[in-house]
This record gives C-alpha cells, structure tokens and sequence, in this order.
C-alpha cells in the first residue's frame, strides 16, 4: 500500500463553459480521487450538472484543463469517456426497458462472435458483475419489470462493467426508499474501498451526506466556491456557502394594501408531486412559490389549473367552490395559468402570434354561431401587443419564430387579454433578457395593482426574495415553510427547501450515528 | 388603386400554407398543360366534364383526411366508411326503404364509425393509426354483412332521384352545366373550409394539431375536438358512399377500396402535414385536382395502369419531399448541427 500519494482520479482546473453568451462555469476546478466520495453541492443552476456533463463528454467546455489519471486529455465525446473509465448515472435513467439487464448492460458493445451475440457469454459476465456488488438479481430478466432501485442498479453494474473507475450520480437516491438508499450506501462503501473508485456524489438531501461522503464541494453560480473534508465543516457552513451571494439585483416591487382573500386551496394532492397542499391568496399581494426542482411546484400549478387530476382537495374564489376538473372549467372561473415550458405547454409554435393570443378567448371574439370576428381578433390582438409591447414584425408571424422574452409574452398575453381573478405563472422570467424580464414584473404589478391574485413560481432565489410579498416554500410536494417579506433569506428558504421527510437511514454508518 | 392591390396580395399571401398553395397550384398547371399537349381530347369539352366528375369524390375524401390530418391524426377508415355507406344504403333501397330514409339511416351509421374513432383516439388515448386500423376493418365487415356477403341488386327506379341527386343530375349555372356531383363536392367544400377557417372549432382544430398541450392549456377540449374532425370525415365519406352507389346504380362491398390513401395524397399534395396544425383545405382542391389530372391525363395518354399508380406514388413523394426542402431550405437534415 503507497501511504501519502493519493491517487488522483480526475481533475479539472479553470474550466470555462458558456451557452449563448450566457457563463454557466467560470474558472472551476474540482477533482476526485480514488477511493472517496465527493458530494457535490449547489443550488439549482449553480453548475453542477454542466460539470459533471463536461467531464462525461456530453458538453466540451470552452477553456480550462482536464486531467483523467493524470494524464491532460482534450474534448471527450460521451463514449471516449466511458472508454477512459467515466461513467454517470443520471437522475431519470437511460435504460431500454425492454431487454435484459445483461443486455441493457452490454449495450453498445456487445460481445460478438463469428458473427453473432454471445449471449450466453453475455448473461454470464452480467452475474459476474452483480455479485461483485453483491446484488441478487437474473440477469436475463427483462429492465422494465424492476423497481426503479433495482434499475439503478443495473446503472451501476453497466458502468462497472466497462471498468468505471469514476462514478458520477446525480440525485440517485431521489426516487428510493430508505431501505432501498441504506442498500445504495453499502454498495457505494464497497465501491470507494475495495474497487478504490472515485465517486462524485450530487444530492439535494443534505442529512444523506454524513452516512458516505469524505469531502464535499460547493459551488455557486456557476463557480467553485469551497472544497473541504467533510469531517471539517458543518451543515450551516455548507449551506451558507450555497447560498452566500449577496442580492444585488432591483425589483420593481410597489408597494399594495393586502384587500381581501380571493382564493384559496385547499388539501390538494396530486399523485406523489403534490401532498396535501393549502395555500390562501389576497388581493394587492404577490405569491412566490420556492423549491427546488422536483419540489413538485410546477405539478402543483397543475393541479389547480386541472390539467393534471387532483386525487383530493378543493379550489375557493371569492369564497364559492369552483369545481376544477379540467383548464377550460379553471378558465371559465377566472383562473390562470401561464405555464413553464413554453415550447412544450405554453405555445403553438406553428400558429401565428394572433392565434395563438386568442386561442383562450375565441369566446370573447366569436359571433353566436361559433364564427370567429376577424375585426374583434384583429383588436384583441392589437391592444395585446401595445399593452405587453411585444416585438414583431406582424401578427401573422409564426409564434415559434419570436425570441424568449416575446414568446413569454405572448403566453403571458393571451392570459391578460381577459379579466381574470387569479393569474398563475410558472417560471415566468427563465430563459428571457433582462430587459423582458423587468417588462414581464411590470405586469404582475399592473395585476397586483388591479386586484388580482398573483402567483408565481421561480427557481431564482433572488427574484423571490426580492419581489414577493409572501413566500411560499415547498419540498417534496409539501409546504415546508412560509415567509412573509423582510422575513426571509436564502438560507432560511433553502433551509425549508431541503426539508426532506427523514427517512431513517441505517446504513451502519460508524461516526455521526443520529436520533432523529 | 394598384397600391390597394399590393395590399390585398400581401395579406393574402400571408395566410400561413398559402405559399404552399400557389407551389402545388403552379405544378398543377404545368401538368395540365402538358397533357393538353400530349392529347388533343384532355381538353375537350366532355372530358372536362369528366374530369371534374372524377375530381369530385378525391376532394370530398380530401376534405375528410384534411381534416383529421389538420388534428394531428389520421384516419384510415375512410375508404371502408365510403363502402359502408354504399351497401347500407343501396341495400335499405333494394328491400323498399324510401331514398331519403335509407340516406339518413346510412349517415347515423358512418357517424357512429366518426365517433368510434374520436372517443378511441382523444378519450381511450389509442395511436390514431391503429384506432382506425380497427375502425377500418370493422366498417369493411359491416360492408360484407348487410346483404350477407354478396353485393346489391341494381337500387331499381324507386331510387331515381337518389341517382340523379348524386350521379345524373346537372345544374345549369351561366350556360354551363354541371353535373349535381361536382356542386355537391363545392358546397361541402364552401362549408368546411368556412369551418376550418373561420370558426372556433376550426381554430381548435389547427391548435390541437400544431400543440395538443398548448391547446389543452388554452381550455380546448381536446376530445370535442378531435371528435369534430373524426365526425367530418365520417360524414364527407358517407357522402362518397352515396354517390359510388348512385354512379354505380348497385351496392358493391368493395366500395372505396384504399380510398383512405387517396385521401392522403390529395391532402399531402396540397400542402397538408402529417404532423398537424398546417394546411388549407385550398391546397386540398389542387392536390386532389393534381391527382384526378393524372389519373385521367394518362389514361387519356394510354397510359397502363402499373405506370399510372408508379407516376402518382412519385408525385405524392416529390410533393412532400419539395414541400420540406422549402421550408428547411435545404435538402436534408444534417447530423450533428446543434
């Protein structure tokens, strides 16, 4: 045994990495060497995944070196990386769920002789590796009939297979049960120590951590921040270094009497995203919503809008039950939403602008026979695109065709050109300038101004803090927290935000063994 | 004055598909005129008339399959729905049903087959190629089994009327006469394409095709809708169906064999996409004009039947083909562009 030198798996300096004139990574370095458990840590967008993306080949970054057993090596495509021993485990997995572990695990390079698959051959190296990782399974049984901890296995025995010798997860134990996770724990124990492994660990669950990691690194913003062991620095440290920016940016707030109560849910849930959730909403206020991704946010909105079911649970306005049971009854009601994925939910990309504006409220603009008044629509359209000064050199141009901000707004449009009583908006600035941004503010203040219900959900920390009068805190499809202005900070905030439910785990971890 | 002109050809050519349109329109009148010139009789007078008869059955299924194309679907039962209404009718005719009864029962038939396919598709979720796949099979069979798996009788002089609503008769419109098939193809024409373009439920129709989530997120009801544009085209193939039988004067179980794919062509033609949302039901005119100008142009030419269907399968896949090109503008997708 060599004492003192540790090998050093990979390692990254300087790395630069933009999209779009946008810098996702500066200047990060980050290594991982054998035989320990990195844990990666950063809010969401802080960088983490383009890292890791860099390393496996999937992005090439623009500057910056990357050594792998201490050799510099140039842009990796996803397969060279593999072939040097890198290998990630993705959050939703890349798996074909209709063939065998053995052949999901030899995918792509399979074993082939005179012609044809060894199969045989191919099952038996397949249960090799499994019990080289003590996992009891068939490995000719096919992917899509295993639980979702099993297939993450399977992840795990694939890359093994290709002799990995640096392991990055990201979010593996999000879909497990704490059995399952304690599972998950051994078997990366006996990776780091007998197979000597680099693991590159990202989780949101902070109180994980202790039962496997050796150092964490934190980034920001897309920087590195801090890399320490983890023996050396506490939970609150960690968490200001995720969080430590300072806000700078100005939001146009105003400043509004809270009126009344316009709306209220009541115990909604929806599948698994959304459990038991009541909010209230008033006049002359604006809601945040906070969360990290899959806090079940989005799935909320949903919900209420009644675009996807509610298994239980109630929608008040005004103080009358409305019975939501799909958009068009949410519609009718007075309530709104403006949804995230705009290319996906919020747009026809191939319709013009001015179809796409009233195609909510073709009721406002249709005769009584159902015909549509071209001069109405025209008007309609007209005032949408004054108000909401959107860019274009016409209405009949394809909506597709707009830039980030203008197609935000046309979403946001469409929605204002009828009076509503509470406006939703799901990640309503993402993806636009800064310009479109303050334009899309405006607005929610014109709203907050007129009476109306505001909602919105941001993955920005600094847009909730600074522009919401309330803020709302879910995690795992739960409200853990809530804030009024002024209360609230970053830390606070993603404190709640990580409030997982403890699952007990008991993985035999011999230090920090907890009470919960 | 020719300012106001400009005007007005501006906004027209801004109407989304309509460059489409006046690209297929020009090829139309390339291969009529080449016809004109390979057959002194393609221009004749009768043959016109002819050709305009033949042209009307490809428009009325153009319409059908434009429609439910426009959704983002297909629907393949069209050509069995177009035998379906044949022997239902002819059928009740022969066995001493009134013409007008027979005609509304046959109709209530194909628009149960409409509905089938819209609650498979938009409420059960079926892919809409395998929904009506069954559809298709299904209505064939009923074809078979109303006169027990033999075609008609002749629908006899009772039926008189009905064949010359349908086959015989002819209006006389400015000196011109024209045969009752091609007004009744027009007037279907006029109505839907009225829908289409200048309705609610054709703006659904559009937007459920171009973005299915958008649209439901808009309040479209999504099954209303797709329901609306399976019932058309049920509807426009049970019109088919009357006239197959009153050209005929029988009911035969084959009726409107593959009609389904001429449905499709005429739409692809004309510049309707598979993929939904895109498409003017004047495109379907001249794609199913291109279709029936070759049928008749090459028959007239004394073309074989085998070089008939291989210059119309070319046809259909140059259309599409150059439709992409123009819209990509360029050939193919290359690999790799981020």
């Amino acid at each position: 045994m060599v004492v003192g030198a540790v090998e050093c798996l990979a390692e990254c300096e300087h790395v630069y990495k933009s999209f779009f004139g946008v810098n996702v990574l500066e200047d990060v370095s980050f290594r991982v060497n054998a035989g320990e458990v990195v844990a990666l840590l950063g809010e969401n967008g802080a960088g983490k995944s383009t890292l890791v993306k860099i390393l496996s080949g999937v992005y090439t970054r623009d500057s910056g070196s990357v050594r792998i057993f201490g050799r510099p090596v140039g842009d990796l495509t996803p397969r060279e990386a593999q072939a040097l021993g890198i290998s990630i485990i993705h959050q939703e997995l890349n798996l074909c769920s209709h063939l065998t572990v053995a052949e999901n695990i030899f995918l792509g390079r399979e074993i082939i002789k005179n012609g044809v698959l060894a199969k045989r051959e191919m099952s038996r190296m397949a249960a090799e590796v499994l019990r080289r990782i003590n996992i009891d399974m068939d490995p000719d049984i096919a992917v899509g009939d295993l639980s979702v901890s099993k297939q993450q296995l399977v992840e795990i025995a694939k890359a093994l297979s290709s002799n990995a010798r640096i392991l990055i997860m990201d979010e593996p134990t999000s879909a497990l049960t704490a059995r399952e996770i304690e599972d998950l724990f051994v078997i990366i124990r006996r990776l780091r120590g007998e197979s000597g492994c680099g693991i590159v660990y990202i989780s949101h669950r902070l109180d994980e951590l202790k039962h496997i990691t050796d150092r964490v690194t934190i980034m920001r913003d897309g920087r590195f921040i801090t890399s320490a062991d983890f023996a050396s620095i506490t939970m609150d440290e960690i968490i200001s270094h995720m969080v430590g920016r300072e806000i700078k940016e100005k939001f146009p707030r105003v400043d509004c009497a809270r009126g009344k109560k316009i709306f209220e849910v009541r115990n909604i849930s929806s599948g698994k995203a959304v459990r038991d959730v009541s909010l209230e909403l008033y006049e002359g206020e604006i809601v945040g919503i906070a969360g990290l991704m899959g806090a079940g946010r989005t799935e909320l909105t949903r919900a209420i809008f009644g675009v996807d079911p509610k298994d239980s649970g109630s929608v008040r306005l005004d103080g009358r039950e409305v019975a939501i049971g799909r958009p068009s009854d949410s519609i009718d009601a007075g309530i709104v939403l403006a949804p995230e994925d705009r290319k996906k939910d919020g747009l026809c990309t191939r319709l013009s602008v001015r179809e796409n504006i009233t195609l909510p409220n073709l009721d406002m603009v249709c005769e009584g026979a159902g015909m549509v008044n071209r001069r109405k629509e025209d008007v309609m359209v007209g005032e949408t695109v004054k108000n909401l000064s959107i860019k274009l050199s016409g209405p009949e141009v394809n909506a597709g065709s707009l830039s980030g901000g203008n197609q935000q707004k046309v979403v946001v449009g469409k929605w204002l050109a009828r009076n509503s009583r509470v406006v939703i908006f799901d990640e309503p600035t993402r993806g636009i300038d800064v310009a479109a941004k303050v334009e899309i503010y405006n607005l929610m203040n014109e709203l907050k101004r007129n009476g109306i219900g505001v909602m919105f959900v941001s993955s920005e920390m600094p847009e909730i803090i600074g522009f919401a009068d309330r803020i709302i805190v879910m995690c795992e499809g739960r409200i853990t927290g809530e804030f009024m202005r002024g209360e609230a900070t970053q830390n606070k905030i993603l404190e709640k935000a990580t409030q997982f439910e403890i699952k007990k785990i008991d993985a035999g971890c011999p230090a920090q063994e907890e009470a919960v | 004055m020719s300012e106001e002109r400009r005007g007005a050809l501006r906004r027209i050519l801004a109407i989304r598909g309509m460059p489409q349109v006046i690209t297929v329109t020009v090829g139309l009148l390339l291969i009529f005129v080449a016809f004109s010139m390979l057959s002194e009789n393609f221009t004749s007078s009768r043959n016109l008339r002819n050709l305009l008869r033949q042209l009307a059955p490809i428009l009325i299924i153009g319409i059908a399959q434009s429609y439910v194309l426009i959704t983002g679907n297909i629907d393949l039962s069209i050509g069995s729905v177009v035998g379906m209404s044949c022997m239902i009718s002819a059928t009740l005719m022969t066995r001493g049903v009134s013409p007008l009864a027979a005609v509304a029962v046959t109709i209530v038939c194909c628009l149960l087959i409409g509905l089938l396919n819209g609650q498979l598709v938009a409420l059960c979720g079926l892919p809409p190629f395998i929904a009506t796949l069954g559809t298709m099979t299904i209505a064939r069979g009923i074809a078979q089994i109303v006169n027990d798996n033999r075609n008609t009788d002749s629908i006899g002089e009772a039926a008189r009327g009905f064949r010359n609503l349908f086959y015989y008769g002819e209006v006389s419109i400015g000196g011109l006469r024209i045969f009752n098939t091609v007004i009744i193809a027009a007037v279907l024409w006029v109505v839907f394409n009225f829908i289409l373009s200048s309705t609610r439920t054709g703006r659904h129709i559009y937007a459920a095709g171009s973005n299915i989530e958008a649209a439901r997120m808009s309040g479209v009801n999504i099954n209303r809708t797709v329901t609306a544009a399976y019932l058309v085209s049920a509807f426009c193939s049970c019109v088919v169906g009357f006239i197959t039988c009153a050209t005929g004067g029988v009911g035969t179980m084959d009726a409107g064999n593959m009609y389904e794919m001429y449905a499709v062509a005429a739409s692809v033609i004309g510049g309707v996409s598979t993929l939904g949302g895109q498409g003017l039901l004047l495109g379907t005119v001249i794609g199913a004009s291109i279709w029936s100008v070759l049928q008749n142009g090459l028959v007239l030419s004394g073309a074989a039947v085998a070089i008939r269907n291989i210059a119309v399968g070319i046809i259909v896949v140059i259309s599409v083909l150059l439709d992409i090109v123009v819209r990509n503008g360029k050939w193919l997708k290359k690999k790799g562009t981020a």
